[in-house]
């Protein structure tokens, strides 16, 4: 049997340190290890990204990610953006006024993904979501609603004085 | 028995235009927890104890198992059962099957092995990783036999058979005559004619199916967590398979990732994690992943090969249709003729067309068999016709607009029967088309058209005017066959309305959330119906111990059937309460109305009760209610179908079974490269009539969604295998492509609302118009935008290589013809 | 979809690296970006026993010119040099390439140097470095040699890397002076190409065509030098009419793979259409950099 790595690395904040098969994958490990269930496994092969997370800040597929690359980085998944009160963190929120998902299964990979965008480009266009969001596969909603979404939440987070990877004060809602 | 003719109730607009959530775009009730990774998808769920599985597949489409050894993997630490599929029938049955020939299928193969991916042996291990290291330990000596994988080779009687308990490889052939065809034809004064190709394609949701399974070997039950859909329908089925009590068979509902008709049973999955339990005593889950999912997922479309005629008159008029179709079953033939008796319910499309002739062969081949999929085999029909009525226009001269509109059936003939005997409910075809001309502006679009040309691009602007049939009746699935298995009737749905003793209310829905949007459906009738705002109504889901029958979405039925449901199960609780309280106010019951979430007597708003005040008599007050009113205030009511008959025993009318009948026209702009071609869909309109909106918003969600399915199948999905070895060539989501954002065009929708007269509210089905409309609409694009280089589309997807090739052969016949 | 068991090792040095390449020989891979090999090792295609992640490698991830080239270090993502104004400036055609390689968020993973040692025949910057004449730098247990384009390539999938190497750089002729384009046809937009052509053209003093180098992906076991187009443009007059005759040499002596997306003929066919789109975008920026220099 490989030798387990030892690493730390931290999740929504949180520091872990661990112990891993080298093969773990990073989304099995979240999923698995840390019970985040957020991130789903769509294709397992880099195609889907419904398992997309940010690791140090950038939207990564983790099934294409071993955990055991990632000692000492920053990892956040979908379950960082609401507040635990309920409030739903801006990017949500337009999801949801845009009906920018159905099933639900992809709809955590786009978020993430559109954390990022709105990190760099905060009012972003059509066409910068689909430069960032393209590789993104949702089988449901024929994407227009997701796109009018994306661009939707950058009004509602600059009126939130949120960041896209901050949740939001608890009670505050755009 | 002949076909009962249903009363028809005419749709009362002024209560339509009364209403107050009906119609309405409230944002979603199951946004949030699908927002926050807080769903509860199958795979989500763990329980103590639980292992993980994996299968190991068949590389070869046709082999005979000589050996299989396990006992390489048996002993690798983490693993604790393997199994064949000789062991697994030790502990279960084949799966259901609908159909009436002999062709059983195990959930693991045993002997013989008949499509690439088809299960060979599945372990049970304490990850799925080890899972997988256990299925590499298998050594299985297969004697591969020659690849059955051309339907029309295999239809012959020397062909090599697919399944020797056959005669044959064609498992199923009718043809049925609806009218005088052969008389039609004869008086016809022109004939159309067109062959056309419509290529196997997958639902492929991005949640694959999945199920936990757990037995307890101790009382002989078994619980399973699963993405299934018929749970509340017929779960007797799958107690049979996994061969436990049906009373001891309890199926709990996850939350599902889509299914796009792919997950109604999701049989092989069940099976086989039901026989890892069993086999271990342990609960264990199979999540297909996506290579599983691609070779062995029952979620595959038709595959059609159509030899088709329109007999029409010198005036443009069609007078009857006759359509011959091959169609690729696959290897197996669990569901039956299934996706053709979903296509007899609209086959002559919105259009008079008198008479019908329908010819099926289902042939069997060494691929994956037919599920269900989007359309559900009406996708193609909807292709076929529509390529036949531009057809006609081309051949006769005629405008393709115009010769629709002498064609169509007229708003003032519904309910109209076709000659199937499936019968629409209303319409006003020419309305909605007269609608997307002018959202599309299709004359401004001419004019980029001839600009493009004179710069050497090829611009088209698409037209389809299209059926959406919803809301099935069970009779489908059996009435081509004399001696049906199974020649059910019923296609109900359930809901338990409970309301507790402070006047709130819960509603408990018989179906799985599917990844539309049953919850916000149901409040907003619940509010509807009570005066309340929907946002106070609780929805919650039952499993298959606590839920009454329920066929749940499918066939664009679930919002018909859960108005109707819901509307029936209020009707009896309000009686309830208004009884109730009239007593306590000793007022008339018929002078007491229950509105805005109050129970009011006629002429003194004061003596008001609340709904708290009546649901606290209703729970514990049972001596002081009126006499004969038991305790408590739920209600569970199962709406059946409310407009169905029973096929005829001749089969030369198949009775009503579809009659919800959505229409929509979509007129698409693509761009073809005709030198690479590589189709552009530049921009997208379509106006679409189902009825009565109930949520104008997710009804546009549902349609945009299924255009760009459309999309996909008319440009870019399709199962491959190869000709030779029969090897699936398209085993991942790198062969096998989704559209993605970069081919989603702007999409334009507006509605028409002609609401049904068979439905609660009028309202009509919505779930599959897009892609039932869009591959064939964007084929007319095609045509259009190559109109100069003479091409006529007659297969689908176009892919690239398929439209360079259709415009080398134009070009090559023109050249010919010179 | 879970990849076998392997050994996981994070070298500091690229001497580390190599000593690990070096024990294992041909059980060992090299990690870098991921977005290629991870996803064979999903589907078990690749079960490499050792994974020499080379992430942790201080200063492979440069982007600069050295010596009147410009070097692209082993740990430079693609969207580093899509974005790099050097890579721009010096090497257009490799920031073009980059730009079609998959989506954003692959391309901040992978890796320039990953996508030419994975040697993928239908990839992008495969052919792009075969078009730009550049070399690898190959780092081994005893030395460092560099290889030219030309003879990195094997076959599909297949280097001339021997066990122990690991390609630490590329190096890429400067070009200010080419015009560069790179054109493809991809079945879904950030897919790889059925067929991609990149293609350098400069003009001498009088306009003609002094050069032309066309390279392309798709279309064989490793990506393809189109030497009869090159012969034919090279002192030709850039007009379309004598691009258009030079293209048509494409598709000789090609012998195509077929696969769902596409046949060998259909390959052919683009592999015409994809050189002459190359080469009129090429000439025509070549032209418009004469005009402004």
């Amino acid at each position: 049997m490989p030798e387990k790595v030892r690493l730390s690395i931290t999740v929504n904040g949180v520091e872990h340190d661990v112990l891993v098969e080298p093969r773990t994958l990073l989304l099995d490990f979240l999923r698995d290890e840390l019970d985040l269930k957020g991130a789903h496994a769509g294709c397992e092969h880099g195609v889907c990204a419904a398992c997309t997370v940010l690791v140090d800040g950038e939207a990564t597929r983790s099934c294409l990610m071993f955990v055991a690359q990632l000692d000492g980085a920053a990892v956040r998944t979908v379950e960082s953006l609401a507040a635990a009160d309920g409030t739903l963190h801006p990017i949500q929120q337009a999801f949801m006024q845009e009906h920018g998902l159905q099933c639900g299964f992809c709809t955590p990979g786009m978020l993430m993904a559109a954390c990022e965008l709105l990190e760099h480009t905060p009012m972003p266009e059509p066409d910068d979501v689909r430069e960032a969001l393209g590789g993104n596969i949702c089988r449901c909603t024929g994407y227009q609603n997701i796109v009018n979404a994306v661009c939707a939440a950058g009004p509602l987070l600059a009126a939130n004085v949120g960041t896209p990877t901050a949740p939001p004060a608890q009670g505050v809602s755009a | 028995m002949s076909s009962v003719e249903k009363p028809v109730r005419r749709p009362d607009r002024a209560a339509l235009q009364d209403r107050r959530w009906v119609g309405r775009s409230i944002p979603r009730k199951e946004d949030p927890k699908l927002l926050t990774g807080r769903a509860a998808y199958v795979g989500d769920v763990s329980v103590p104890g639980l292992l993980d599985a994996a299968v190991l597949r068949s590389p070869y489409a046709n082999a005979r198992i000589r050996s299989i050894d396990t006992s390489r993997a048996k002993a690798l630490p983490g693993v604790v059962a393997v199994l064949t599929g000789a062991d697994a029938a030790e502990v279960i049955e084949p799966m259901t099957a609908f159909c009436a020939e002999p062709v059983p299928q195990h959930a693991i193969a045993i002997d013989r092995v008949r499509f690439p991916g088809e299960a060979v042996a599945a372990v049970a291990a304490t990850s799925r990783y080890v899972a997988e290291d256990a299925c590499a330990l298998i050594d299985v000596d297969y004697e591969v036999l020659p690849a059955i994988v051309d339907p029309i080779a295999a239809m012959d009687a020397e062909s090599p058979r697919v399944h020797d308990t056959l005669d044959g490889n064609v498992v199923f052939h009718r043809r049925v005559d609806f009218g005088d065809v052969d008389g039609d034809f004869a008086r016809a004064d022109h004939v159309v004619r067109r062959t056309a190709r419509w290529h196997r394609m997958g639902a492929q949701p991005l949640e694959t199916a999945g199920t936990i399974a757990s037995f307890d070997p101790f009382s002989q039950s078994m619980t399973l967590w699963s993405n299934t859909n018929f749970y509340n329908f017929l779960p007797w089925t799958f107690a049979n398979m996994l061969r436990v009590p049906s009373n001891r068979l309890r199926v709990v509902p996850c939350t599902v990732g889509g299914s796009f008709g792919s997950k109604h049973l999701t049989n092989k999955v069940i099976a086989i994690a039901g026989a890892l339990s069993k086999a271990t005593g342990r609960p264990v889950k199979f999540m297909e992943d996506r290579a599983d999912n691609l070779a062995a997922n029952d979620n595959v479309g038709p595959d059609r090969i159509y030899d088709a005629g329109l007999a029409v008159t010198g005036d443009g008029e069609f007078i009857a249709l006759r359509l011959e179709i091959v169609d690729d079953y696959g290897a197996y033939f669990q569901f039956a003729h299934g996706q053709h008796g979903n296509a007899l319910s609209q086959p002559t499309g919105p259009y008079r067309i008198g008479s019908l002739s329908y010819e099926i062969s289902c042939v069997l081949t060494n691929k994956v068999q037919q599920g269900f999929f989007r359309g559900a085999g009406a996708d193609p029909g909807n292709f076929i016709l529509e390529r036949l009525v531009d057809a006609a226009a081309d051949e006769l001269r005629l405008d393709r607009v115009e010769i629709r509109r002498r064609n169509f059936i007229r708003p003032e003939q519904f309910p109209y029967k076709i000659p199937t005997g499936n019968t629409y409910d209303s319409g006003n075809y020419e309305g909605v088309l007269d609608r997307a001309l002018a959202l599309a502006d299709v004359d401004a679009w001419r004019g980029e058209q001839e600009k493009a040309r004179a710069e050497g691009r090829y611009i088209g602007i698409g037209l389809a005017s299209c059926q959406e049939r919803s809301g099935y009746n069970a009779t489908e699935w059996w009435f081509l066959y004399d001696k049906p298995p199974l020649p059910a009737t019923s296609t109900p749905e359930s809901v338990k309305i409970d309301v507790s003793a402070f006047g709130q209310i819960r509603v408990e829905l018989g179906c799985p959330l599917w990844g539309n949007s049953p919850e916000t459906v149901v409040s907003q009738v619940v509010a509807e119906e009570f005066g309340i705002d929907p946002g106070e109504v609780s929805v919650t889901y039952s499993d298959s111990t606590s839920g009454a029958i329920s066929a749940g979405p499918g066939g664009s039925r679930l919002t018909v059937m859960l108005s109707g449901a819901v509307r029936g199960a209020s009707r009896t609780i309000k009686d309830k309460m208004i009884r109730i309280a009239a007593h306590s106010m000793e007022a008339d019951p018929a002078d007491v109305k229950l509105v805005d979430g109050q129970v009011r007597p006629k002429g003194t708003p004061s003596k008001a009760m609340s709904m708290g005040d009546v649901a606290m008599l209703a729970h514990l007050f049972k001596e002081t209610n009126p006499e004969g009113e038991d305790s408590g205030l739920v209600t569970t009511f199962t709406y059946d179908h409310p407009y169905a008959s029973l096929p005829s025993d001749d089969r030369k009318d198949l009775g009503a079974f579809y009659p919800f009948v959505s229409h929509a026209c979509h007129i698409p702009i693509v761009e073809v490269d005709v030198e690479t071609g590589v189709v552009k869909v530049l921009k997208y309109y379509a106006v679409n009539d189902c009825g009565t909106l109930m949520n104008p918003k997710l009804v546009e969600g549902q349609i945009m969604g299924g255009i760009v399915q459309g999309i996909g199948a008319a440009l870019m999905e399709e199962y491959r295998y190869d000709q030779e070895d029969g090897s699936l060539e398209t085993g991942t989501f790198r062969e096998y492509l989704l559209p993605s954002m970069h081919e989603a065009p702007e999409i334009v929708i507006e509605h028409q609302e002609t609401p049904s007269p068979f439905s609660e509210f009028g309202v009509k089905g919505a779930g599959e118009g897009g892609r039932l409309v869009a591959p064939t609409a964007i084929a007319s694009a095609i045509d259009d935008a190559l109109k100069p280089l003479g091409v006529t589309v007659n297969e689908l997807p176009m892919t690239p290589e398929r439209v360079v090739a259709a415009i080398a052969e134009a070009r090559a016949s023109a050249a010919g013809d010179a | 979809m879970k990849p076998a068991p392997f050994d996981y090792v994070a070298p500091r040095t690229v001497e580390e690296a190599v000593d690990h390449l070096t024990r294992h020989g041909a059980d060992a891979r090299v990690l870098a970006g991921g977005q290629s090999l991870v996803r064979l090792m999903n589907t078990r295609l690749a079960t490499p026993a050792v994974l020499v992640d080379i992430n942790r490698i201080d200063g492979l991830d440069g982007i600069a010119l050295e010596n009147g080239s410009l070097r692209i270090g082993a740990l430079a993502r693609q969207r580093a040099a899509e974005l790099s104004e050097v890579v721009h400036n010096e090497a257009s055609l490799l920031a073009q390439a980059s730009a079609h390689v998959a989506h954003a968020s692959v391309r901040r993973r992978g890796t320039v140097v990953g996508s030419i040692a994975f040697a993928d025949p239908s990839a992008e910057l495969p052919a792009a470095l075969l078009a730009l004449d550049g070399e690898a730098i190959v780092t081994g247990p005893d030395s460092e040699r560099t290889v030219a384009a030309a003879d990195l390539f094997t076959g599909a999938f297949e280097t001339s890397l021997r066990e122990g190497e690991l390609i630490s750089a590329i190096r890429v002729p400067r070009r200010p002076d080419a015009g560069a384009a790179w054109t493809e046809v991809a079945r879904r937009e950030g897919d790889l190409p059925v067929c991609g052509a990149g293609a350098l053209v400069t003009l001498d003093a009088n306009g003609a065509i002094a050069s032309a180098r066309i390279a392309l992906c798709g279309v064989g076991a490793t990506p393809v030098r189109a030497m009869a187009v090159e012969e034919a443009l090279t002192g030709a007059e850039p007009t379309e009419d004598a691009i258009v005759a030079a293209a048509e040499r494409a598709a000789r002596d090609l012998d195509p793979p077929s696969d769902p997306h596409g046949s060998a003929a259909y390959r052919r066919h683009l592999a015409v259409a994809m050189t002459r789109r190359s080469v009129l975008r090429a000439a025509e920026r070549a032209r418009e950099g004469a005009a402004n220099a």
